[in-house]
C-alpha cells in the first residue's frame, strides 16, 4: 500500500472545538430577527374523518399572526424521501403535508399557527376546534392484510402499499434436497433513532417564494426538492443551508414531513421568519424504524451447507409508505437474501399500511431486523446439529473476487470476512469461553457471534437512488485549502475524513484542508444524502477527484515558477519538489501566492511581467459518481450475563471486527463502532416505541418511558479490530462504515443469551420480562 | 409545553405566607425543585395550571443529625441529604445511601425531599427508602402543625393524604435502634429511569435473633408505596438465615397488588418482587456483620 | 407580565425580565443568546441542557428560571478561562469524545461536579457521574476516557 501521510491518522476533529466551546453550528442556534414560532395541532385519533375546522378562536388570540389549513396547503401527493426522485417509479407517492379530509394516525398535522411565542402558539393550538367523525383503525399489519380490514389508501387493496419479491432457482426442489429444514418467526420493534437534537427548522419565505431554509436534515439537496414540490415551486426558488453540523441523524432526518413546508407556508402569509421546533415528544411520533416480522425457512445438508432458503417479511410502514417501500427492499436482499449462498431462493416482502406512525430511515435500513433473523436461525441450525458457528457461516458466505450478489458487473474486490471472523474470535476467546462450563448461580454468562457478510458503500447500482458527489477545492496563499461540499456531517466524522482525503491528496498536512462553514444549495454542487454508509466511499471519492484537478493546476502554476515539467513533479508536507531532486521545491503558499500575484509586479528594475498562464486560483471541481459498491462486512462478538432471577442482561464484553477497506481516521472509526454498537444493543434488549394499542396513542414519548443505554448499561469493554483491506475503486483504500456495526448486536446478543441459558428469544426487544417469561417463571 | 395559563408565580419569605396563598387558593401548586412538576407540564397535563408558589425561601432547606436521628427541611436536596448520609457512614443508613445513589446528579442537585414525597409517585425510589426508616413527616397548616408517620402520606397513585391548604415543612428520621443495617435494591436500575420495583429494608438485631424488620416495596407495586407485614413478620425473631429471608422473599407476594403497564406487567412485578427483596435482605445482613 | 430577576452568568451580571413559565434553558438560550446548553426534550431526560447553578449540576429545562432570581449559573461557554480550555473540554477534543458534539456541553458540565467533588474518579464513578446525561454516538467509550484523561491533568 502506498505510503500514506494523512490518511490513517486519528487527526483531531476541527469541529471539536468549537463543539467543546458552546457548539454555534447546529440548525437549534438559527435565530433570524423577526421570527414566528410556528406549532402544528396534531390529530388525536388513529384514524378519523375531518368534518370542519374552526380557527376562529385562535386567530383572535393576541400574538397569533396567522393560522395555516388544509385548505392553505398544496394539496399534493410525493415521496418525502430525500434519496429518491420525488416521483420515482419504485416508491409510492402517497404523502401529503396537511390532508383536509383524513387523518391515519396519531400526531397527523391538522392545522398550524405562527404566533410571536411558543407559548401563544401552542395556546393558540387548544383553541383550533376541530370536528372528527372516527374510524375503525387497524394496527396489526398482518389484520390490516385481511379482506373487510380498515382501508387506509384507497389504491391499496389489503393495504398492502408494496410487495416485491425474489426467486431464482427451485425453491420446492431446494428443500427437498435439504436434510434439515429449520422455519422460524422473527419479530423486531418500532425503534427512534434518538438524534439528540431535535428536528427544527427556520425558514423565509417572500412573497415571489423566495426561501431560504435552515433545517436538520441529511441532505440539502433532497430538502430542496421535495420542499419544492410540496409548494409547488420551482426548486431554484429554494436555497436550503447546510448547517455546519447536525445534533445526529441516523437516517432520521431522511425526509421532508410536514414542518418544512408548513414553516415555509406561514412564513409566506406573515411575512416574518418562523421557526418549528419540534418537541421529543413530536419526534417520536415523527419517524421510526419499521418493525417487520420475517418468517424464515431454510433447508440443510448435514454438513451445514444451505440447499434452499425461503422468507416472507411483513414491514408495518404505518400511515403512508414514504421509507417502507425501499427499507422493504434493502430488507429482502442486504439483511436475508444476500448474506450466504443457497441455490435455491425465494423472498416475498409485503410494506403494509396500518394507522401507526409513519416509518423512517435509521441506520441498517432493513438489515437489522432482516440480520436478527438470519443470524439467530443460523445459531439454531447450529445447536441443533451440533455444527460450529463460524465454520458454518464461512461455509455458507461468498468469498472474495466472486461476483457481487446485487450487481454482477461489480465483484467483491475487497473481502475480509475470514479475516473478521478470525480475529475477533482470537480477541474474544471464542474457544475457550465456548467450552467453559456455566456458573452454577443465578446469573449464567453466555457469548455469541453474529456476522453481516454484505453491505453497501452507498447506493450506486441501486434503481431510482441518487448516488453522486461533488466537491470543490480551492488553495489559499497561505499554503491552506478550502472544500466545498454538500455533504452533510450529521456527527459521524465527515468534515474530519474528507478534509484528511483532500490533505493527503494534496500533499497538504492534516489540518492545512478547512471544510467550508458557508454552503448551501445555491453554490455547491449536488452530493446524494448522507446515508448508506455512503459519505467516506462516494464523497470520498469525489473530494479525491477535485483535490487531484487542484494539484494538477498547482503543480502547472510551480512548473512556471521552477522551470521544471508538471509531470516531474511532487508534493508533501506542503512543499511542491522536483521528483528525485528534493532540494528543488518551492512551498505551496508561494505556488498559490504566485498564481494570484498581480500580473505587472513593480520590482527595482521597474514593472515587471509575470506569466499569463500561471494567473488564476489555484482551484479544483468534481461531480461524479464511485465506480463501484464495495462491500463492508463485519463478524461481532458478544459476551453476556443473564440474571435468571430477574430477567436483566448485562452486556459485559464486545468485540467487532470490522473489514472496511483502509481506515481513513481509526479513532474516528471506532468512535462509529462503539456508538453503533448502543444503539444495537439498545434496540437488542430496551428500545421500543410502544402504543396504546386502543387508541394508537403513543406510551413512550421521552426518556424516562423510552430506554436507551446509559454510560451504566454500556460493556466496560469494547473492542474495534480493523482488517485493513485495500478497496481498489475507494479513496486511499477506503469502504465504508457507516451501518455495518448497528446491524448485528440484536442477534449477537441473542445467540449469547441462548448460550447463556438455552432459551432463544425471537421477539425483539430482549426484556427482562421475556426473559424471565422463556425461563418459564411467569 | 409550557404553563400556557400560569398567571401568578409567588415566591413568599414565610410559612405563613405560603398557607396564606394555599388558603386563598386550591388550585395553586406548591413548587419546590420542580422537577415533578416540569415532567408534569411537559407532558401536557398542567396545561391549566394558573398558580404557583414556591417555597424554596423559607429557609426549608436545613438539614440537623443528632443522637436521635436527622430532621431534614421539605426543600433540602436529594444531594444535601446525601452528603450528610454520607457522612454518617453507618450501617443503619445503607438503605437510604444506595436509593440516594440511584437519581442522577442532575436531579439530585434540584429535586427536594418535600417534593419527592408529595408527589406520591410510587416509582420513585426516596420515599421507599424513607418508610423502611420510619420517617414522620411534617405538615403545616392553618390550623397548626401535625405529624404523620410516612406511609399515610400516600393516599394512592400521585394523590397525597394533605389536606387543601397544608405543607408539608419537614421530616425527621429516627435514629434506629441498636445493631441495625438498612439496604434498597432497585430493579430498572437504569440511570434515569422509573423503579419497576424497588425494595428498602431494615433490619434490626439483638442476640443474633431479629428484633425488628422494616420490608418497604415500591416502584409499581401497588398505587403507593407499601410495607410487607407477613415478610416482617417472618422476619422478627428469626436468625436472619437464608431460609428466613428466602421466605420473608416469597411472602411479599400476599401484601402487594402490581400495576401493568407498558414498562411490565403485573406478574413480572410480583415476580422480581420477591427476588428483590430477598437480594436485598441479604445485603442489609451483610452489613450488620 | 414578565418578572425581573438577576442572574451571574459565567462571570457577567445580567438583569432579566422573564416570562414565569419561562425554564432556565429558555432564558440562558433566548435571552442570552447561548448555546451550551441544549434542548434535547425539554423533560429531564437527556442532559443537553446541563448547566451548573452555584456549582452544582442541574438540568436547565427543568428550572423555573423566577426560581433561581440571584443565582451564579456557569455553562459551557464559560468552561474556558482567559481563553484557556479547560482540562475537560481538551480531553474531550484529545480523546475523540466528540461526535455530532450535542450532548457534549452538558456530558462536560456534569463530569465538572464529578471532578470538582473527586478529581480522581475510577471508571465506575466516571460512568455514574455522567449516567444522568444520554450520548447517542459515541456509546460512551471515549467520554469515559476523556474524564478520566481530565481527571490526570
Amino acid at each position: 500500500m502506498k505510503n500514506l501521510h494523512v490518511v490513517g491518522q486519528s487527526v483531531e476533529r476541527p469541529d471539536a472545538y468549537d463543539k467543546v466551546t458552546g457548539g454555534k453550528g447546529y440548525p437549534i442556534n438559527v435565530r433570524l430577527p423577526g421570527m414566528l414560532h410556528g406549532k402544528m395541532l396534531r390529530s388525536p385519533y388513529a384514524h378519523a374523518r375531518i368534518v370542519a375546522i374552526d380557527a376562529s378562536r385562535a386567530e383572535k388570540l393576541p400574538g397569533v399572526k396567522a393560522v395555516l389549513l388544509p385548505r392553505d396547503v398544496p394539496q399534493l401527493k410525493f415521496c418525502p424521501v430525500y434519496f429518491v426522485p420525488v416521483q420515482a417509479p419504485s416508491m409510492v407517492q402517497d404523502f401529503d403535508v396537511m390532508n383536509g379530509d383524513i387523518v391515519r394516525y396519531v400526531g397527523q398535522p391538522v392545522a398550524a399557527v405562527a404566533a410571536t411565542s411558543v407559548e401563544i402558539a401552542e395556546a393558540a393550538l387548544d383553541l383550533i376546534d376541530v370536528e372528527y367523525e372516527p374510524l375503525a383503525a387497524v394496527f396489526d399489519p398482518e389484520a390490516a392484510m385481511q379482506e373487510g380490514a380498515p382501508q387506509l389508501h384507497a389504491d391499496a387493496p389489503r393495504n398492502i402499499a408494496k410487495n416485491p419479491s425474489f426467486e431464482f432457482g427451485d425453491i420446492e426442489k431446494g428443500f427437498a434436497e435439504a436434510d434439515h429444514v429449520f422455519e422460524g418467526v422473527y419479530q423486531t420493534q418500532r425503534a427512534h433513532t434518538c438524534y439528540m437534537e431535535p428536528r427544527v427548522c427556520v425558514v423565509d419565505m417572500d412573497r415571489q417564494d423566495n426561501i431560504t431554509i435552515h433545517v436538520t436534515t441529511q441532505h440539502i439537496f433532497g430538502t430542496r426538492e421535495k420542499l419544492a414540490f410540496a409548494l409547488g415551486i420551482p426548486e431554484s426558488k429554494v436555497k436550503v443551508v447546510k448547517a455546519p453540523y447536525i445534533g445526529g441523524g441516523f437516517g432520521g432526518k431522511l425526509e421532508l414531513t410536514a414542518m418544512e413546508p408548513v414553516a415555509a407556508l406561514l412564513s409566506k402569509k406573515t411575512g416574518r421568519p418562523v421557526r418549528i421546533e419540534q418537541t421529543r415528544q413530536e419526534d417520536f411520533i415523527t419517524t421510526t424504524r419499521n418493525p417487520i416480522k420475517v418468517y424464515l425457512k431454510t433447508g440443510v445438508k448435514k454438513d451445514g451447507t444451505f440447499t434452499a432458503r425461503y422468507a416472507k417479511s411483513v414491514l408495518d410502514c404505518g400511515a403512508h409508505a414514504t421509507h417502507g417501500s425501499e427499507v422493504i427492499m434493502v430488507h429482502g436482499a442486504f439483511g436475508v437474501f444476500f448474506s450466504y449462498h443457497a441455490p435455491h431462493q425465494k423472498w416475498e416482502g409485503y410494506t403494509v399500511y396500518t394507522n401507526n406512525m409513519i416509518g423512517g430511515g435509521y441506520r441498517g435500513y432493513g438489515a437489522p431486523q432482516g440480520s436478527f433473523a438470519v443470524e439467530s436461525q443460523i445459531d439454531e441450525i447450529c445447536a441443533k446439529l451440533g455444527l460450529d458457528p463460524i465454520e458454518t457461516r464461512l461455509k455458507n458466505s461468498r468469498k472474495q473476487g466472486e461476483p457481487h450478489p446485487f450487481n454482477p458487473a461489480f465483484t467483491l474486490g475487497s473481502y475480509g470476512l475470514a479475516d473478521c471472523l478470525k480475529q475477533g474470535a482470537e480477541k474474544i476467546g471464542w474457544a475457550a469461553a465456548r467450552s467453559s462450563p456455566k456458573d452454577a448461580g443465578a446469573k449464567k454468562r453466555g457469548i455469541g457471534l453474529a456476522i453481516h457478510p454484505v453491505w453497501v458503500s452507498g447506493c450506486m447500482g441501486f434503481p431510482d437512488i441518487y448516488e453522486h458527489s461533488g466537491a470543490i477545492i480551492k488553495i489559499n496563499r497561505d499554503g491552506t485549502a478550502d472544500l466545498a461540499t454538500a455533504a452533510m456531517d450529521i456527527g459521524s466524522g465527515q468534515i474530519t475524513t474528507l478534509c484528511q482525503i483532500a490533505a493527503e491528496e494534496l500533499g497538504l498536512p492534516a489540518g492545512a484542508v478547512r471544510m467550508s462553514s458557508q454552503a448551501d444549495t445555491d453554490n455547491v454542487p449536488f452530493d446524494a444524502p448522507t446515508h448508506a454508509s455512503r459519505v467516506t466511499y462516494s464523497a470520498g471519492n469525489a473530494v479525491k477527484a477535485a483535490a487531484a484537478a487542484a494539484k494538477k493546476r498547482l503543480f502547472e502554476v510551480a512548473a512556471t515558477l521552477m522551470e521544471a515539467s508538471p509531470d516531474d513533479l511532487e508534493v508533501s508536507a506542503g512543499r511542491v519538489s522536483v521528483k528525485g531532486a528534493p532540494g528543488r521545491s518551492v512551498s505551496v503558499a508561494e505556488v498559490a501566492q504566485r498564481a494570484e500575484s498581480p500580473f505587472v509586479q513593480m520590482t527595482a528594475e521597474g514593472p515587471k511581467p509575470t506569466t499569463m498562464e500561471e494567473k488564476g486560483t489555484i482551484i479544483g471541481l468534481a461531480s461524479l459518481s464511485p465506480k463501484s459498491n464495495p462491500p463492508p462486512c463485519a463478524a461481532q462478538f458478544v459476551e453476556v450475563e443473564v440474571d435468571t432471577e430477574t430477567g436483566e442482561v448485562k452486556v459485559l464484553r464486545m468485540v467487532y471486527a470490522h473489514d472496511i477497506g483502509r481506515t481513513i481516521n481509526p479513532k474516528a472509526a471506532e468512535g462509529q463502532v462503539e456508538g453503533g454498537f448502543q444503539q444495537g444493543m439498545g434496540y437488542a434488549l430496551m428500545e421500543n416505541i410502544q402504543f396504546d394499542p386502543e387508541t394508537g396513542s403513543c406510551l413512550t414519548s421521552d426518556f424516562l418511558d423510552y430506554k436507551l443505554p446509559t454510560a451504566m448499561e454500556m460493556p466496560r469493554q469494547m473492542d474495534s479490530i480493523f482488517i485493513e483491506s485495500d478497496e481498489p475503486t475507494g479513496p486511499f483504500g477506503a469502504k465504508s462504515l457507516g451501518e455495518c456495526c448497528v446491524i448485528t448486536p440484536a442477534p449477537a446478543i441473542a445467540n449469547a443469551i441462548y448460550d447463556a441459558i438455552g432459551v432463544r428469544f425471537t421477539t425483539l426487544p430482549i426484556t427482562p420480562e421475556r426473559i424471565l417469561a422463556g425461563l418459564g417463571k411467569l | 409545553m409550557a404553563l400556557q395559563n400560569l398567571k401568578d408565580f409567588h415566591r413568599p419569605g414565610a410559612v405563613e405566607e405560603v398557607l396564606a396563598l394555599l388558603s386563598e387558593n386550591d388550585e395553586a401548586l406548591v413548587l419546590a425543585g420542580g422537577t415533578f412538576i416540569r415532567g408534569l407540564e411537559a407532558r401536557g397535563l398542567l396545561n391549566g395550571l394558573e398558580t404557583l408558589v414556591d417555597i424554596r425561601r423559607l429557609g426549608l432547606d436545613t438539614i440537623r443529625v443528632d443522637a436521635d436521628g436527622i430532621e431534614a427541611g421539605a426543600t433540602a436536596t436529594l444531594a444535601k441529604l446525601q452528603r450528610v448520609v454520607a457522612a454518617q457512614n453507618a450501617a443503619w443508613l445503607g438503605g437510604l445511601a444506595d436509593a440516594l445513589d440511584c437519581p442522577p446528579l442532575q436531579i439530585r442537585n434540584t429535586a427536594t425531599l418535600g417534593g419527592c414525597l408529595a408527589a406520591s409517585c410510587p416509582f420513585f425510589d426516596i420515599p421507599t427508602a424513607l418508610v423502611a426508616l420510619d420517617t414522620e413527616i411534617t405538615i403545616r397548616g392553618s390550623d397548626g402543625e401535625r405529624r404523620l408517620p410516612l406511609p399515610e402520606l400516600f393516599f394512592g397513585l400521585f394523590a397525597n393524604a394533605l389536606e387543601p391548604g397544608e405543607l408539608i415543612t419537614g421530616l425527621s428520621i429516627p435514629h434506629a435502634a441498636g445493631h441495625s443495617a438498612g439496604a434498597f435494591g432497585k430493579l430498572g436500575a437504569h440511570a434515569n429511569v422509573l423503579a419497576i420495583v424497588n425494595v428498602a429494608v431494615q433490619l434490626t438485631v439483638d442476640g443474633g435473633l431479629c428484633s425488628a424488620a422494616c420490608v418497604a416495596l415500591g416502584g409499581g407495586v401497588a398505587d403507593t408505596v407499601v410495607r410487607s407485614p407477613a415478610a416482617e413478620a417472618i422476619l422478627t425473631g428469626s436468625k436472619l438465615d437464608p431460609a428466613a429471608l428466602a421466605a420473608a422473599g416469597e411472602a411479599v407476594a400476599g401484601d402487594i397488588q402490581p400495576l401493568s403497564d407498558h414498562q411490565a406487567s403485573a406478574e413480572y412485578r410480583r415476580a422480581v418482587a420477591k427476588v428483590m427483596t430477598r437480594r436485598t435482605l441479604e445485603r442489609a445482613v451483610a452489613r450488620l456483620a | 407580565m414578565k418578572q425581573m430577576i438577576s442572574l451571574e452568568v459565567n462571570g457577567e451580571a445580567h438583569e432579566l425580565a422573564v416570562e414565569k413559565n419561562a425554564t432556565l434553558l429558555r432564558v440562558l438560550r433566548d435571552q442570552l443568546g447561548l448555546n451550551g446548553p441544549k434542548r434535547g426534550c425539554d423533560s429531564g431526560g437527556c442532559g443537553c441542557c446541563t448547566v451548573h447553578v452555584d456549582g452544582q449540576a442541574v438540568y436547565s429545562c427543568m428550572c423555573y428560571a423566577l426560581s433561581y432570581d440571584g443565582a451564579s449559573i456557569t455553562t459551557a461557554e464559560g468552561l474556558a478561562v482567559d481563553g484557556e480550555l479547560h482540562p475537560l473540554q481538551t480531553s474531550f477534543i484529545e480523546a475523540g469524545a466528540v461526535q455530532c458534539g450535542y450532548c457534549t456541553c452538558g456530558m462536560m458540565m456534569a463530569a465538572k461536579q464529578l471532578l470538582d467533588e473527586c478529581p480522581r474518579p475510577d471508571e465506575e464513578q466516571i460512568r455514574q457521574g455522567i449516567s444522568g446525561n444520554l450520548c447517542r454516538c459515541t456509546g460512551y467509550a471515549k467520554i469515559v476516557e476523556a474524564v478520566k484523561m481530565a481527571s490526570e491533568r
